[in-house]
């Protein structure tokens, strides 16, 4: 049931995102049309222009897929649809896990997308070869090779995008057992349990730094002149620490959601 | 639990803060009855449907539905009819039909077509662009469409002229499964009278009254919605 219910899951995402990938590429290929276009003043004006519209569409990307998962799991669990989800003949964390697999297919859609319009719009032989000058210069003075780096800042950012989408999940499951302010309590509660989340990483980073001096200088010294390794172990006890706060968050999600809903 | 009860409820209660809106509630429902659940508005009708549709948790008490709790096994044999319109409007009629067709084993395409152009209804249109009337039209299609053991129809009659009324009953009654049985809700009681075998009275969240429809008239010498009237005269 898992695969049908994340069928129906994935086309609402696609009906309602697609147009704005397609903006993206289109004012992405805009773009590039104008730059290999002489400069006057006025395609120097039209390309900025567009330019403008390429990393509006990228920002509303992210924004949306995040806004559009939170919408949807409200919709479907909480609102008028509802009444055919809960009555649909599937498990609590089947429905639960079919709105989490979306979200983290279409962060990942979006992610191809925004590398392919930026792609489409900017890339030159002499861009390339300044990004990867700079990402050489971070690497070599971390003395970590860029493959471990850009790994790293991957899923470090798909992490957190992560933990914040289940924050909200939780936040909405929370906020709406209550019987008045649904909503308002909802932001409320995904805006603490963001905080909570936030802290016990920051928190168990701490602990670990009293058993190795390198990490505790990152909260002992303003300036960012830390010890390598102690980089690269922080950006792994960090993935770790996001990984099971993830991991535990959709478990407390799922007990209470499967204890069941009051619909109004 | 005797094999004949389709449904049975164990002194349910279920009360928001303080107020109770259903009280010690327990009912026994067989098979193949058609059972009018009978109320004045806020006496706790959807309250009780909602419970057993797993849309609302009770505060105490039991639901089985053919000996299983309210959960996986007993969607699959309910049907059920809420009283708003509850389809993603996104989504093309025929959508909807491939959506349940996809989860309800017991349902049948063909029959829901069939309906649907009975209704004059067109499965390429988006429910977007259809009235309030024709999304409830559809709504009764799917859920009559179901081979299920109990349908739960949540004032199907609600807002719609008299005409449509006798269709939508006629279609209740040529369409559900022999074996069902069909609890329907709602206060216009004279207009589904002809077609109830039992009839359960619900006042300020408790059952008051549960009854074969012939035995009442007869004891009482007086039409079911005499009774009613008669017995929650404000």
């Amino acid at each position: 049931m898992l695969k049908k219910l994340l069928k129906y899951d994935l086309k609402y995402m696609i009906r309602n995102m697609s147009v704005f990938y397609i903006l993206a590429i289109f004012f992405a290929i805009i773009t590039r049309l104008l730059s290999l276009l002489d400069q006057s003043v006025m395609i120097g004006i039209l390309t900025k222009i567009s330019s403008g519209c390429v990393i509006a569409m990228i920002a509303n990307i992210i924004i949306n897929a995040m806004m559009r998962s939170w919408l949807r799991f409200r919709d479907s669990l909480y609102k008028d649809e509802a009444y055919l989800t809960h009555t649909l003949p599937v498990t609590k964390n089947d429905l639960y896990n079919s709105k989490l697999l979306q979200t983290l297919i279409f962060f990942f859609i979006g992610f191809i997308i925004v590398l392919l319009t930026l792609f489409i719009a900017y890339y030159t032989k002499d861009t390339w070869h300044t990004i990867k000058e700079y990402i050489k210069t971070i690497t070599t003075g971390f003395n970590m090779s860029t493959a471990f780096f850009i790994i790293m800042a991957i899923v470090v950012i798909f992490l957190e995008l992560f933990n914040a989408i289940q924050c909200g999940f939780l936040g909405i499951i929370l906020g709406y057992r209550k019987n008045n302010a649904r909503l308002g309590f909802s932001v409320l509660y995904g805006f603490i349990t963001y905080l909570i989340a936030q802290t016990l990483v920051l928190g168990l980073v701490f602990i670990y730094g009293l058993f190795d001096p390198t990490v505790m200088e990152l909260f002992k010294t303003a300036t960012i002149n830390i010890d390598v390794n102690a980089f690269k172990v922080l950006a792994v006890i960090t993935s770790v620490l996001y990984l099971v706060i993830i991991f535990t968050m959709s478990i407390i999600c799922k007990r209470i959601l499967s204890k069941g809903v009051n619909i109004e | 639990m005797s094999n004949m009860e389709l449904l049975e409820i164990k002194n349910l209660n279920k009360k928001y803060d303080k107020k109770y809106v259903l009280k010690d509630v327990d009912l026994k429902i067989t098979s193949g009855k058609i059972i009018g659940l009978l109320g004045k508005n806020g006496a706790g009708k959807t309250t009780l449907i909602k419970l057993i549709n797993d849309l609302l948790t009770p505060t105490s008490g039991e639901i089985f539905v053919k000996g299983n709790n309210i959960g996986v096994e007993s969607k699959k044999v309910i049907s059920y009819l809420p009283e708003r319109t509850y389809l993603n409007k996104q989504m093309k009629v025929s959508e909807v039909i491939d959506y349940f067709k996809d989860f309800y084993e017991n349902f049948d395409d063909n029959k829901a077509k069939k309906l649907l152009k009975d209704l004059d209804l067109d499965i390429n249109q988006n429910l977007s662009k259809m009235s309030k009337g024709m999304q409830e039209k559809v709504q009764l299609v799917l859920v009559m469409s179901r081979k299920a053991d109990l349908y739960i129809l949540d004032e199907p009659l609600g807002g719609v002229d008299p005409a449509t009324r006798d269709y939508i009953l006629d279609t209740i009654l040529s369409n559900f499964n022999e074996n069902a049985s069909v609890i329907i809700s709602t206060h216009l009681i004279s207009d589904i009278e002809r077609i109830l075998d039992e009839v359960i009275f619900i006042d300020k969240g408790k059952i008051v009254l549960q009854s074969d429809t012939d035995e009442l008239r007869t004891k009482e010498n007086a039409s079911i919605d005499e009774i009613f009237r008669r017995m929650f005269k404000c």
